[in-house]
This record gives C-alpha cells, sequence and structure tokens, in this order.
C-alpha cells in the first residue's frame, strides 16, 4: 500500500507536459474576485465585439496595452535616473513594488489558479501522480505571474539609461529581476500550500474571494492615492532611496529576505563589477534553487489533500423557513421591485460583482475625502508657514464662493469643472454597461418568463445609481455646503451633476443592452481582460458623447462670450434635461424591446 | 391548446436547420411527449413555445395567442422548466420562488400556502433559506419545477423535467402533470427516458434532424410498425439513419 502510494506520488515529464498542454488551453477558473490573471477569456464562449476581433487581434490589442504602460513605468525610470537615483536604488524600487504586489495580490491568483479551477476535481480521477498535476499548474502560474510581473522591470531600465549603463547592466538586471519574480512567486505558494490545506477561511471560497477582493481593491485605491502625492516632486525619488534602504538591513531586510531571497544579492548584481555581478546572479539562482525544493517537499506532502479539503467543502445550511415567516418572505411586489431585489442580491452575493461594483464604488468617495484631507492639510501647513490660519484660509474660500451667482463666469467654469469630474466618472460607467451582462445565462431563464423588460433595465439602472452618483452626491452637497455657495448656484451645480451622471449611466446601460456580453462561464470573465478594458475606456467615449453639447452651451457663455451666462447655463441644462429623457425613453423602449427578442 | 404551425428555425443565415417545416397541434386535456435524440431539435422547438426563441418561419399559438405577436400575454398562460436548472443561482430557494411568483402576479393570498405545499411536497422545506447554488442538481431541478408549478398556468412546457430527479420527485411530477391535463389544461415535455414517456403520455411526438417523423399514441405507433416491441425498439428504428422516415419522408 505504501510503496503504491509513494509511486502514485512520482513526478512523470511525459504526464507533466500533457497536463501543462490541457491547463494553458482549456482550463476554466473559478476566479470569484476578478483579480485573477488573465487566462479565464479564453475559456468565454465569444461574443460581441471583442470576441469577433479574433485571437490575434485580441493579442496585439493587449500586447499594446502592456507596451504603452511598460513605457510609461520606463519614462518613469529615466526621470528618477535624471533625478540623480542610482540604478541599484531604483532596482530596490522596482523589487520592493513587486514583493509589495505579489504579497497582496499573488497569494489570492496563486489560490485561484492552484485550487480554484473546476476541472481540477476531474483531475482527481485521472491516473496522474499529484506532483505532475501540482507542477504543471505551479509552471503555469509562474509563466503568468512573470509576464505581469516584467511590467515593474522598465522602471529600472529607465534609470539605467539615464544614467548611460552598459548593455551588460541591462542584462544582468533583468536577469536579477526574473530571479527575484520567480522567487517571490515560488515564497507565495509555498505560504499558500499549507494555508489551503489547513485555513477554514480557504475552503469558503465566497469569503475567500470577498477578503482578498476587498483587499486588492482597497490596495488599488490606496496606491491611487498615495500616486497623488508620489509622483510629485522627489516623490519617486524618495520612494525609491526608501526603498534601498528596505534592503540594506534590519528587520525589514529579514522579511524581504524571506520573501524574495534573492533582493538581498541585488547590490553585487547592480552596482558591482562584472565578477561580483555574476558570483551575485548565481547566488540569487541558488537560492531559487533552494525556494523550488522546498516547495517542491511541501506541495508533495499538502497540495491534494489541500485541494480534496477543498472539493469536500459544502455549504452551509439555513433555518426552515415556514407559517407567517414564509408568508413574510414572499410578499408581493411590483416587477421593479422584484427585478431590484433579484439584481441586488446577486450583486453583493456575487463576489467579483461585490467586489468591482459595491465595493469599488463605495470606496470612491473615500479616495477623493483623502485626497481632498491630505491635499487640504498640506494647503492649510503651507498657509500656516505664510501666517495664515485655517479660518482665514475657510473665509477666503467663502468669499470667492459667494462669488458664484447666476450670472458669473466663475459658476459656468464651476459647471465645466463638474462635466469633467463627470467625464472621470465615465470609468467606472461600466458598472451601468455590465448591468445586463451580470446576468449571463439567467438572462435566457427569464426570457422564458413574463418579464416585464422597461422595469428590468429600470432595476438595472438604479443599483448601480445608487451605488455610484449618490455617496459622490453627498460629498458635492457636503463641500457646497462647507463652501456656502449660494443656493441656487449650488442648486445648479447639483442638476449639472445629476444630468451628467444620469445620462452617462443611461447611455451606458442602453449600450450594454443592446451588446449585452451573456456568453461567459464565470463572472470574473466579465470584468477582466482585454473587452473588460476596452469597456472601461469606452465609458470615456460615452461620457464625452453625452457631455459634448452642455460643455459647448457652457462655454459658449464662460469663454466665446457669444451667449449670455444665464442662458448659457439654462441651455446647458436644458439640453441635459431633454438627454435625459430622451435617453430614458430610448433605454426604457428600443433597449427593452431588443432584450425581449435577444436570442443565444 | 399548442398550435405549431409550418414552423422553422435556423441558425447562421440558413445554414443550420436546427427545426424544420413542422406542424403539430397539442390538445387540451391531454400530455404530449416528445421524443428524439440528442441535437434533434427538441429544445429548439420548445425554446420557441416558451417564446425564448423566435421562429424563422411559421407561427406557434397557445390557447389562441400568437407567441411572437404577444409574447408577454403567451408566457403568462405558460410555464416552462428548461434542461438546465442552474439559473438564479445566488437566490435563496424563497427569494427565487417569491421572484418567480412576483413576474407572475401569483395573489398574495395564495403564493405562501402553494410554496408551502409545493416545498412539503417535493421535500424542499429544510431548503428555502439556502442558496440555490448549495443544492444538488436534484434538489435545483425540484426548485426549477417549484418554480414552473407555483404559477400554475394552463400550458406546461417541461425540458427533460425527470432530469436529476429521485423517485418520489419523479413520481409526484407525473402525478402533477396527469391531475393537470385531467383538469382540461396542456402539458407537453421531452425526454430521452422511453419508459416516462410510455407509462405517461396520451399522445407521442418522434422527432430527429428537425423534423416530426411521428405523432400518435403509443398503440398507434405499435400498429404503425406492427410490431409488438417496446418503445424503445420502435424508437431505435425510427430515429435510425436507414429509416426512410429519418430521410425526409414525414409521418
Amino acid at each position: 500500500m505504501a510503496r503504491a502510494k509513494t509511486a502514485a506520488q512520482d513526478f512523470s515529464w511525459r504526464q507533466f507536459c500533457v497536463m501543462l498542454r490541457v491547463i494553458r488551453k482549456g482550463e476554466q477558473h473559478l476566479d470569484q474576485t476578478g483579480m485573477g490573471l488573465g487566462g479565464d477569456e479564453a475559456g468565454e464562449r465569444r461574443g460581441g465585439l471583442w470576441g469577433r476581433l479574433g485571437a490575434g487581434a485580441r493579442t496585439a490589442a493587449m500586447g499594446l496595452l502592456f507596451l504603452l504602460v511598460a513605457a510609461m513605468f520606463f519614462m518613469m525610470g529615466y526621470m528618477i535616473g535624471e533625478l540623480g537615483t542610482t540604478p541599484y536604488a531604483t532596482f530596490s524600487l522596482c523589487v520592493v513594488c513587486l514583493v509589495g504586489l505579489t504579497v497582496l495580490t499573488g497569494l489570492y491568483q496563486a489560490v485561484n489558479i492552484l485550487y480554484f479551477v473546476r476541472d481540477l476535481g476531474y483531475y482527481l480521477t485521472l491516473p496522474v501522480s499529484a506532483t505532475t498535476i501540482m507542477w504543471a499548474k505551479l509552471t503555469h502560474f509562474l509563466g503568468m505571474s512573470l509576464l505581469g510581473d516584467l511590467i515593474v522591470l522598465p522602471v529600472g531600465l529607465g534609470c539605467l539609461l539615464a544614467t548611460g549603463a552598459s548593455p551588460l547592466a541591462w542584462v544582468t538586471m533583468t536577469l536579477a529581476f526574473v530571479l527575484c519574480a520567480v522567487a517571490v512567486n515560488l515564497a507565495l505558494v509555498i505560504v499558500c500550500v499549507p494555508v489551503m490545506r489547513f485555513s477554514r477561511l480557504a475552503h469558503d471560497k465566497d469569503r475567500f474571494s470577498r477578503v482578498f477582493g476587498a483587499v486588492v481593491i482597497v490596495f488599488a485605491l490606496a496606491v491611487g492615492v498615495g500616486s497623488q502625492f508620489a509622483l510629485r516632486g522627489d516623490g519617486l525619488a524618495s520612494l525609491a532611496a526608501g526603498s534601498s534602504d528596505l534592503l540594506s538591513g534590519g528587520v525589514p531586510a529579514v522579511v524581504m529576505g524571506l520573501i524574495c531571497p534573492p533582493s538581498l544579492l541585488a547590490r553585487p548584481v547592480v552596482a558591482g563589477g562584472a565578477l561580483e555581478a555574476a558570483a551575485g546572479l548565481l547566488g540569487m539562482a541558488a537560492t531559487v534553487a533552494v525556494y523550488a525544493v522546498l516547495l517542491s517537499v511541501v506541495a508533495r506532502r499538502w497540495y491534494f489533500e489541500g485541494v480534496q479539503a477543498l472539493q469536500g467543502a459544502g455549504g452551509r445550511r439555513g433555518r426552515r423557513v415556514e407559517g407567517a415567516e414564509l408568508r413574510r418572505a414572499t410578499r408581493t411586489r411590483g416587477a421593479f421591485a422584484a427585478n431590484l431585489s433579484r439584481d441586488w442580491k446577486t450583486l453583493v452575493r456575487v463576489p467579483v460583482f461585490f467586489n468591482q461594483f459595491v465595493l469599488s464604488s463605495l470606496l470612491m468617495p473615500l479616495y477623493f475625502i483623502v485626497i481632498m484631507v491630505v491635499g487640504g492639510a498640506m494647503g492649510v501647513s503651507q498657509a500656516s508657514e505664510a501666517g495664515l490660519d485655517p479660518a482665514t484660509l475657510l473665509e477666503m474660500a467663502r468669499s470667492l464662493a459667494a462669488l458664484l451667482t447666476l450670472d458669473s463666469p466663475a459658476l459656468a467654469w464651476c459647471a465645466v469643472g463638474v462635466l469633467v469630474f463627470g467625464l472621470f466618472l465615465g470609468f467606472s460607467s461600466y458598472s451601468f454597461t455590465m448591468g445586463v451582462s451580470r446576468d449571463g445565462e439567467d438572462f435566457f431563464f427569464m426570457r422564458g418568463l413574463p418579464m416585464d423588460w422597461g422595469a428590468y433595465l429600470a432595476a438595472k439602472f438604479v443599483v448601480p445609481f445608487a451605488l455610484s452618483t449618490v455617496p459622490m452626491l453627498v460629498l458635492i452637497v457636503a463641500a457646497l455646503a462647507l463652501l456656502a455657495v449660494p443656493v441656487a448656484s449650488g442648486a445648479y451645480l447639483v442638476a449639472v451633476y445629476l444630468g451628467a451622471t444620469v445620462s452617462l449611466g443611461l447611455l451606458s446601460l442602453g449600450v450594454g443592452a443592446l451588446f449585452p456580453r451573456l456568453s461567459w462561464d464565470n463572472e470574473a470573465q466579465l470584468v477582466k481582460g482585454g473587452g473588460a478594458t476596452l469597456m472601461v475606456f469606452a465609458g470615456l467615449v460615452v461620457g464625452a458623447v453625452v457631455m459634448a453639447l452642455p460643455a459647448l452651451a457652457l462655454l459658449a457663455g464662460a469663454l466665446w462670450q457669444v451667449l449670455a451666462v444665464p442662458a448659457a447655463l439654462a441651455l446647458a441644462l436644458a439640453v441635459f434635461v431633454a438627454e435625459c429623457a430622451g435617453l430614458a425613453w430610448w433605454v426604457l423602449g428600443p433597449c427593452a424591446r431588443s432584450l425581449s427578442r435577444r436570442e443565444r | 391548446m399548442i398550435r405549431i404551425d409550418h414552423v422553422s428555425k435556423s441558425y447562421d443565415g440558413g445554414a443550420t436547420c436546427a427545426v424544420r417545416d413542422l406542424t403539430l397541434e397539442i390538445r387540451s386535456g391531454e400530455i404530449f411527449g416528445l421524443l428524439g435524440p440528442n441535437g434533434a431539435g427538441k429544445s429548439t422547438l420548445l425554446n420557441m413555445l416558451a417564446g425564448v426563441l423566435a421562429p424563422t418561419s411559421g407561427t406557434i399559438e397557445l390557447d389562441g395567442v400568437n407567441v411572437a405577436a404577444d409574447p408577454l400575454a403567451a408566457k403568462r398562460n405558460l410555464c416552462y422548466v428548461s434542461d438546465s436548472p442552474d439559473h438564479l443561482l445566488r437566490l435563496k430557494g424563497h427569494e427565487f420562488l417569491r421572484f418567480i411568483a412576483d413576474v407572475y402576479e401569483v395573489p398574495e393570498d395564495v403564493r405562501a400556502q402553494r410554496i408551502a405545499e409545493l416545498a412539503r411536497e417535493y421535500g424542499m422545506e429544510g431548503e428555502l433559506d439556502n442558496q440555490i447554488q448549495s443544492y444538488s442538481h436534484g434538489m435545483r431541478q425540484k426548485m426549477m419545477i417549484m418554480g414552473a408549478l407555483l404559477p400554475d398556468p394552463a400550458t406546461w412546457i417541461l425540458d427533460e423535467p425527470m432530469t436529476g430527479l429521485d423517485p418520489k420527485a419523479s413520481w409526484l411530477l407525473k402525478q402533477s402533470m396527469r391531475r393537470h391535463a385531467d383538469a382540461g389544461k396542456t402539458v407537453l415535455f421531452s425526454t430521452h427516458v422511453l419508459d416516462v414517456a410510455e407509462k405517461v403520455v396520451d399522445r407521442v411526438g418522434v422527432i430527429a434532424h428537425g423534423e416530426l417523423l411521428f405523432v400518435g399514441t403509443v398503440d398507434e405507433m405499435r400498429e404503425h410498425f406492427r410490431m409488438g416491441g417496446s418503445l424503445e425498439e420502435m424508437f431505435l428504428e425510427l430515429t435510425s439513419d436507414e429509416s426512410p422516415l429519418a430521410a425526409g419522408e414525414n409521418a
């Protein structure tokens, strides 16, 4: 029996190749946060504009996007180098970013690829050893992770260009970074395997996905807020200096050494001579090999046990609902309320949708509050140095706000500012666009019901509107009240904001209803990958479409002065009202009818 | 009553024909079983009856209502159980049934009592507070059937309804179908399980390659083939590639 068990765990190169090919080509992940790595999209039955592009065009589009971001990072590195930062400090920044990103998002990605796979239950029935399956999946994971991690490297390479380093330095830095990336991913999986074997949280996919999704969203917003300040002045150079200090010694260096051992040998590789660099690279490779062996031992012991534990994890049982409670729970509602309730429950219960559409929408106002508070605090501190106290500053701001009357060009400019802000919100309008697509195959179930499609779309509008527009509206009203903007002018700005967001939401919802993506196998396919990225940028175009005419009307009063300011303000608002009315008719009429006829 | 008049459904601009010029009348008060091998066009036909797919040509009427012209009125008088029970998985059982009751406008005073009855009959009382995604395949199928029966419309259209059901639930469903038909209403269901068809249906239709090959009672089918064999044997003969009917000759 023991012999058979040992033999079953033997690694087979032939089976490894077969498994890797299958995993690369056709595996379905149960990514429930939408934060996992790409690859699920291959499982989506092709549909919509993105699906019809063809594999080559899709790869080219994604490659272009990757190159654009890489070029941006390269320029950032070049700027750091120009500021006098050393290549070692810049490389340290890259490694710290790599470790930070991997620790925060990588654990979930590793779990998603190694464990949350629909086909894993089937693999368990095949005569393939656990070690072989684990290494095939691990190789797949490392390959995909490395592709993503490489996006950080151009920062270091940009610095090398700025400092005029030799071609050899480019090669050594690249090799060192790749080794660091492999090591940190191996370290991650070494932690991940026992966590998945013994953690109860990890066995509840929904809770696990929700927790990690929340962490990632909060982290992304924190990076967004931080970048507002880091990208000013010498913020990046300071970050680079801080990163090199982190690797220099003390507890942080020990932690970094555990997560990414090669990073401790980075100084001789990046800053030393040729011989030192070669020795350093060899040392890095040796640490990677040690981690690979360690992982092999850990995975041999616990990977399959973790997989089996996950397969056996069942759902929780609820209470018995009967009698008066059942009557209460099944009270009559109208079609709109029924659809709203169903849509809301799905939105909050599917981790991907909760993270992408609920949590991020709710955190967005927080993002602005933090920026405003930190920006305000910096302004106050600068003003204090100039001898102005906060009360005086507020008084000055209020006296300026008092000038915002209905005949002042300043109000028209403020309204233009609100439109620009609305355009920015276009990035999040994909929560409207995805409204119908979120239903996937359920949509066709509802097609068999006597559904009121107008009520269905109205419910689809209300949820993202309440999540994205209302919190920002509260913020705007609070800011207007704080600055004591005249009531009529404040009401006008609020009306413009509502006009912009309602028309943007309606147009996005209508476009999403006419071109829904319903053929997905898991929710993550909707919110990540090229199709979703394009959808986010398409939101900007939609925003520009609905805001163009009102913006022209406002500029006609404020900039070109071909209209009196009150007339320009009134015209802009009238255009918004007309747009909202027209779009509401379009959504509830033709778009709803198109849904009532939609087929697979 | 269901009246299907020269209905065809094709895809890819006519390159793929799932249902070909099909004409059929299913009378009120009968259980009609639709038999056919995989890919025969059964689900496509039932989807067209339920208004999920539009016919490429021809008309479908349910109790005199044209499904294409007035889909909402037609759907209010039918319930449809599709061949997959994996719908609205994130809703709890009672939330799903409430949603269905709201959409069909089931009266307030009827719905809770009927939900309780259905839950008791199908052994789902203890499951109503759980999300459907936690149910087994058979429990999901029961939930879909409960959702279909809750509004109790005149016409039932059921696509492979017995799949995954335990013997008791399967028996219950057959009883419900019989009661429904005896009350002068219509039941149309598709199945692969010929034993089920043989025991339950009043009339049977055999479909293959999108064409209706035979319509009649099981006894008429036996007479047609002049053999005392089982329905299974007749079905295999009828739908085989060698069958003259399968080659295009209508029954």
